[in-house]
């Protein structure tokens, strides 16, 4: 009964999101405040609908209800309670649920937040909103009930795909999600702008903020699948360039780029189509993302989930492709930039290089990743597209970006003196000359030496500006330098918290390289008591230990390991199989990893013999990979004072939208 | 206008340039590593350093020395035999694109159709290089070109009347409801 009416809330939620849509499109253009008003109701009610529904689900998963379809197919009674209420996004049809779950909550914190200001603009947004959640409960109603009811009530669950019973694989579809989805709210900003013409650089400063945030989430998403994969998939690496993976960094590259360019319409007043054109971009990669991931399109290792959601993807994308465009050609005579680049030295010049590339990469990934889908259909060859060819061609793209990001910040608005740049270059270049150069004589490799040069630079101008920032507050009030720091990210969040971003950049770029040129790797079967040696260490193996879980078997390898030189213990580490109950035959791996700054130990256990009486490991010495993490919490540190409102702003921003909102009621 | 021109063409060719050398350059790391001596006993470790250069054929993206199928398992038998038999990498590798297909290099092989995977995204990174250069490049020409527009600016006359009764209305109606 229950669940019936869990589908009927979902028919529900789908006529309200019609309505409100419908609502914010005429109550905007007409100007009918009841419609408008109407338009804020409905999302507010849809979120409500949109939450019972989950929590029906969530009730359904936590009290083992086999007879819906989706519990009996995703979960299991032995699965653990963490585990259960995560399997609301591990199957097909609660995902989409749970996307429209974070839509709803991103929809009214939009509405709920922006409802004094853009009087012009809400409800466009509203109805963008309810557009786009519209087409989710679509999906849900017609094509993919979470509430379907099997035709019996089966006496257990067939389980939850063991490679998502991870800590890591919890978080990062969370995370991912709210990235993802949140970059609706800019692209619901774009169009209500478009269509009530209200084009000036008020809603870029508005979407600031909300693009800043689910691009935070999205960069912490993609770091904890890669997290996940460095600690699951147990081939040594992190990323695959795999399309699901892809799927997920299209929209950041686009959206990087869009944080960036916004930047140059606040302060010059130009580049307005392109930012428009940008969002609707990003809006439609997370579309186009959602689609490959959730229609099996491309063939992935992710792709568990495949159902008849793909036409109802096709023609919601056809929508919003042409619809956009449409609107955006309309709208043309009115995005006229306002002022001119002055110089191929300036800063709005490196903003413009800068989109230049991430537009590039952006290319570049979602044509490598269709590529083999055109390349069957016309000339029936299967061919794979995977790392050798992504690292190719985007790799190049990236060490030019990453030049971009530590000359950037350096140049200044309009033009660059010959003398500032004198001031400003000497040291970055020389740090990262020293750097190539010390790097080349050690290793005698190139490409790492030219990648690391440029990692060093751009650090080195991070660096510069900070020490320069302290300075200058140092010497004007005399701050303790734990002070002025505080006050600079205080003060100038925007500019401080973003170096702090871009160093973030800079140490997974490096951790990257680290990876990609230096790892060593070996194949052995060892005997329980004997060791072998890989780079400075010794490891020993001493012998398998099994140990009973609630749903499956852990089979852990003890390893020793000792500094190869001076033969002291360093630590050990425990590589195991997980073979789950109801899945035997796809027993899952967790690596054995010893992390330090400098390397990583990192093993796989894939196989053993008589009880354990010998193992066979992949052992990979991973170089630099723990500045990955590093640089992510970095990242996300750097974009949360780079978001954070400044008491100061706060006010001026205040008192800009009270100005906006009444226009000019005084003359 | 020359100089701009021969400047577009200059960048054009330096993608291309680079492109090709990049190309050209060939894999960078264990491509370029000796082939596994057949002298001996042929390890675990020789059978994989073939098998980096190699993606399983069945699955999409991973590499067949990480691949844990049982036909990927056949395949690194194959290549331990090979070995053993005193068969280079390169020749192993022939042996399986002949096999499988292309679909195992991991990568679209240089010939016909494939090479528009390679050089589309330098085009379309070249073409939209000289875009943006000429946008700058107008942008940078004399400002009395550049007409001052004003869009964001409220519409005149009765129209914006209405609108600030709608503005003012609408904050009612949500100081009541919203």
């Amino acid at each position: 009964m229950i669940f019936h009416i869990g589908y009927l809330i979902l028919v529900t939620a789908t006529v309200l999101a019609a309505f409100g849509m419908i609502a914010g499109f005429v109550g905007g253009r007409q100007r009918n405040v009841k419609l408008t008003l109407s338009s804020y109701h409905a999302v507010y009610a849809m979120a409500g609908l949109v939450a019972l529904a989950a929590a029906i689900l969530w009730y359904a998963l936590l009290t083992d209800r086999f007879e819906v379809a989706y519990v009996w197919n995703h979960s299991e009674r032995a699965l653990p309670v963490f585990y259960k209420f995560s399997a609301l996004w591990g199957g097909q049809a609660g995902s989409l649920l749970f996307w429209l779950l974070i839509l709803s909550g991103f929809s009214v914190a939009a509405a709920f937040f922006n409802r004094r200001r853009h009087w012009a603009i809400m409800p466009y947004v509203n109805a963008v909103m309810l557009g786009t959640s519209l087409f989710f409960a679509v999906l849900l109603v017609f094509a993919a009930n979470p509430f379907e009811l099997a035709s019996f009530v089966p006496q257990d669950g067939m389980g939850l795909n063991p490679l998502l019973q991870n800590y890591w694989m919890v978080l990062h579809p969370v995370m991912l999600y709210i990235g993802y989805v949140g970059l609706a709210v800019p692209f619901a900003f774009a169009v209500g702008a478009l269509l009530s013409k209200r084009l000036d650089n008020q809603w870029v400063r508005t979407v600031r903020r909300w693009t800043l945030i689910p691009w935070m989430f999205l960069s912490a998403g993609i770091l904890m699948g890669s997290q996940w994969a460095y600690m699951e998939l147990g081939w040594g690496g992190y990323w695959a360039w795999d399309p699901v993976e892809n799927a997920s960094f299209l929209p950041w590259l686009t959206a990087t780029a869009f944080l960036h360019s916004i930047v140059v319409q606040e302060q010059r007043g130009i580049l307005k189509v392109w930012n428009a054109a940008l969002i609707w971009m990003t809006y439609f990669l997370v579309i186009l993302g959602t689609f490959t991931t959730r229609s099996g399109v491309l063939e992935s290792v992710h792709s568990f989930a495949r159902s008849d959601v793909g036409p109802f993807f096709l023609v919601f994308m056809v929508i919003i492709l042409f619809g956009f465009l449409w609107l955006l050609f309309k709208r043309l005579p009115l995005l006229r930039d306002e002022q001119a680049i002055e110089s191929y030295t300036s800063r709005e010049a490196a903003f413009m290089a800068n989109n230049w590339l991430f537009a590039g990469i952006a290319f570049a990934t979602l044509w490598g990743t269709f590529f083999p889908m055109f390349s069957e259909i016309l000339t029936g060859d299967r061919i794979s597209v995977a790392a050798p060819f992504f690292n190719k061609v985007n790799g190049p793209l990236f060490l030019l970006l990453i030049l971009l990001m530590g000359a950037a910040p350096l140049l200044g608005w309009r033009r660059t003196s010959r003398q500032a740049f004198r001031k400003q270059f000497t040291w970055p270049l020389l740090v990262g000359a020293v750097t190539g150069v010390a790097i080349w004589l050690l290793y005698d490799a190139g490409y790492p030496a030219i990648g690391l040069a440029a990692c060093a630079f751009a650090a080195a101008t991070i660096v510069q500006e900070y020490v320069r920032g302290v300075q200058a507050r140092r010497i004007t009030s005399g701050e303790s330098v734990p002070a002025a720091m505080g006050n600079l990210w205080r003060r100038n969040g925007r500019r401080y918290g973003g170096y702090l971003v871009h160093l973030g950049i800079v140490l997974i770029a490096a951790a990257v390289i680290g990876n990609e040129f230096f790892q060593q790797n070996t194949n052995v079967t060892l005997a329980n008591g004997e060791s072998v040696t890989l780079g400075r260490y010794e490891i020993a193996y001493t012998g398998l230990e099994p140990n009973r879980k609630v749903n499956h078997v852990e089979y852990g390898a003890r390893l020793m390991i000792f500094d190869q030189e001076s033969g002291k213990t360093l630590g050990s580490i425990l590589p195991r199989r997980n073979i789950y109950d109801k899945t035997p035959e796809q027993p899952t791996s967790e690596v054995g990893l010893r992390m330090t700054l400098i390397e990583d130990t990192y093993v796989v256990l894939n196989g053993w013999e008589t009880g354990g009486s010998t193992a066979t490991f992949t052992m990979y010495i991973n170089p630099l990979t723990a500045w990955m993490w590093i640089g992510g919490l970095v990242l996300v540190l750097g974009t949360l004072i780079a978001s954070w409102p400044h008491p100061g702003r706060r006010r001026s921003e205040a008192a800009d939208s009270v100005a906006y909102a009444v226009g000019s009621a005084g003359d | 206008m020359i100089k701009s021109r021969t400047n577009q063409i200059a960048i054009v060719l330096l993608v291309f340039l680079a492109a090709f050398v990049w190309l050209g350059a060939g894999p960078i790391s264990a491509q370029d590593a000796p082939t596994a001596e057949p002298a001996g006993e042929v390890t675990l470790n020789d059978v994989n350093e073939v098998a980096r250069d190699l993606w399983c054929p069945l699955c999409s993206g991973v590499r067949l020395d990480a691949c844990e199928l049982k036909a990927c398992d056949q395949m690194k038998d194959v290549i331990a035999i090979k070995l053993a038999e005193g068969e280079d990498a390169a020749s192993i590798k022939d042996y399986f694109i002949e096999q499988y297909g292309p679909q195992v290099l991991g990568e679209p092989p240089r010939e016909g159709f494939n090479w528009l995977a390679w050089i589309l995204p330098f085009v379309a990174l070249a073409l939209g290089g000289v875009f943006l250069w000429r946008q700058t490049a107008r942008m940078m020409q004399p400002a009395e070109e550049m007409s001052a527009a004003d869009p964001g600016s409220p519409p005149p006359g009765a129209e914006k009347q209405a609108e600030d009764d709608y503005a003012r209305k609408l904050d009612e109606e949500l100081a009541k409801y919203g």
